[in-house]
């Protein structure tokens, strides 16, 4: 089966300054694919190249096997997007906007757009400029899906939504990749991307860091753990522990990381008197520092 | 009728162009009121006569300033003043923000993210540009047949008609100046601001040229020299000057789908 996207040495300048350099993937149909990185990595202009609304500088860029350039049109009315920084008509009202969508995209009426809007609650008759920004999402969301796409092209889609409708719009999701469609999820939060995505690329700076399952990814991420004691542990109470590393050492407070189970963790700090603890999930940049120290650890 | 990017540009222009409707016919009222009083004034007839040419030209349309005439008036008043200010006024104005306003504002980018191509985009854009300003030619030439009926001034309703489409062909043209620029460089204000100044700039140069005999072959760069020399309003439309204005309109709306379709579009 061919790939649904496919990037090969995808390069993007924007004259002198960055945008994405020899990015290669390769995108599956039916899966959802995480584009996780940074804000200003490049996420958004890889998404542009794929709609034609800028060109790439070198590389290849296919959707559906079709080139981005020469076939734009062709891969338009089969992807459906939804823009990072999402700007509407304003005087319109969402049913008007839709109306306008659908029609540009050969359809009758709203096509899939009253059944979803009815499923986000959206409100389709008071103008747009009237709209909170979850329900400008919304309207952006609805736009993106009302010709049933064989690809979804989301820019940091659950922007500005409620947690319910993050319901909603994950269950969607989840239907779709059933219907064997394809998504093309980009985020900078980790906790979304593992939630939603089957696979995982990392991007830094404008280049590919890895292109990883979930599951693999999960395995790695870790959690910090700061604990604040009665008396400073000895220093090296938690060193020999497995999966913990101590980053961080402030008078009576600890800061470790904790990567697998908690079990040994837990037991050795047992031993000593805890006042207090806190732990959280370790946001992107702390997987990048391990990933990249694992990088260069590998490398030497 | 399917909404497309013609109809729907349309429908958004409606609300302003009211407003340009309401102004025509404001400032045609005015116009046919005041004339009554200039017309058969022979004193004043005098005081014209013995004006040099220069200035007449400098002032008039088509070399004419007789504003005692209601064909003189109207080329004075009208079609050498704020008719022009008002076409290329509302023409400059949707040439830019047709791809630089939808750009600028941030909407151009979901609009290209569905299966219409660039190209399509700005015709069906440019198609309403047209649309626009032809109307608002049809309004003003209806409503000065109405006025040169009641007022008396005697100037045909070809003749009105032969004028109005000269206008209209003036503000297309740069209309579609303003459209290109917009279409190539992403930005509104720029598409505006040059073309304003290049209308002013082709405006001056025509109407200094009859006073200064060193200008005299410059006007013919001039879309306004092709605009109002042959007097239209006493001989009818002159078919090498239309075709003039239209070629050169034609040029602008030429270069922009080629410099829109090859470049980045910009984020807001």
């Amino acid at each position: 089966m061919t790939a649904v996207i496919r990037a090969e040495g995808l390069t993007k300048f924007y004259g002198a300054s960055r945008g994405i350099s020899g990015l290669s993937l390769v995108v599956e149909p039916g899966e959802v694919f995480g584009f996780l990185g940074p804000n200003g990595a490049g996420k958004t202009t890889t998404i542009r190249l794929m709609l034609d609304l800028i060109r790439p500088t070198a590389g290849l860029l296919e959707v559906f096997g079709l080139d981005v350039r020469k076939q734009s049109v062709a891969v338009r009315s089969r992807a459906g997007y939804l823009p990072g920084d999402l700007h509407l008509y304003e005087r319109l009202t969402p049913r008007e906007y839709l109306r306008y969508v659908a029609a540009l995209r050969g359809l009758e009426g709203l096509g899939e757009g009253e059944a979803l809007s009815e499923r986000f609650e959206l409100e389709l008759d008071r103008p747009i400029k009237a709209l909170s920004k979850g329900n400008r999402q919304k309207v952006g969301l609805v736009q993106a899906f009302l010709h049933r796409p064989d690809l979804l092209l989301l820019d940091e889609p659950t922007a500005g939504l409620d947690p319910l409708v993050q319901q909603t719009f994950n269950e969607l999701l989840r239907e779709v990749v059933a219907e064997g469609r394809t998504v093309f999820l980009s985020s900078h939060i980790l906790s979304e991307v593992q939630r939603l995505a089957d696979r995982v690329a990392i991007i830094r700076e404008g280049s590919l860091e890895l292109v990883e399952a979930v599951e693999t990814l999960r395995a790695r991420a870790f959690v910090h753990v700061e604990a604040t004691f009665a008396q400073s542990p000895p220093q090296e109470a938690f060193a020999s522990l497995p999966g913990v590393r101590e980053l961080e050492r402030r008078g009576p407070v600890v800061l470790l990381a904790l990567e697998g189970s908690a079990d040994p963790l837990i037991k050795a700090l047992a031993r000593y008197e805890v006042l207090a603890l806190d732990s959280h999930e370790a946001d992107l940049e702390d997987v990048f520092l391990t990933l990249y120290r694992e990088g260069s650890a590998g490398a030497s | 009728m399917r909404a497309s990017v013609l109809t729907r540009t349309l429908r958004d222009k409606w609300r302003s162009f009211r407003w340009w409707c309401v102004g025509i016919l404001a400032f045609v009222a005015l116009y046919g009121s005041v004339f009554p009083s200039l017309h058969g004034n022979k004193s004043l007839d005098n005081l014209i006569k013995s004006y040099p040419q220069a200035l007449k030209g400098f002032v008039g349309f088509g070399g004419n300033l007789d504003i005692g005439s209601g064909a003189g008036y109207l080329g004075t008043e009208v079609f050498s003043f704020w008719g022009p200010i008002v076409f290329l006024a509302a023409a400059i104005a949707a040439g830019a923000g047709a791809i630089a306003g939808e750009e600028e504002r941030g909407t151009l980018d979901l609009l290209l993210s569905l299966p219409i191509s660039r190209v399509r985009c700005l015709l069906e854009k440019l198609a309403a540009l047209v649309c626009e300003v032809v109307a608002l030619g049809i309004v003003l030439w209806l409503l000065l047949v109405i006025v040169s009926a009641v007022a008396g001034m005697g100037v045909s309703t070809a003749n009105l008609a032969a004028t109005t489409i000269a206008l209209i062909l003036l503000a297309l043209m740069f209309g579609s100046l303003a459209l290109a620029i917009g279409a190539a460089t992403g930005r509104r204000a720029l598409a505006i601001g040059l073309s304003a100044t290049l209308a002013v700039a082709a405006d001056v140069l025509n109407a200094l040229a009859p006073l200064a005999s060193w200008l005299d072959s410059a006007k013919l760069v001039s879309p306004f020299y092709y605009y109002s020399h042959s007097d239209t309003l006493r001989h009818g439309l002159n078919g090498t000057d239309a075709l003039v204005l239209l070629a050169i309109g034609l040029v602008a709306a030429c270069v922009a789908p080629i410099v829109f379709a090859r470049r980045d579009l910009s984020t807001s």
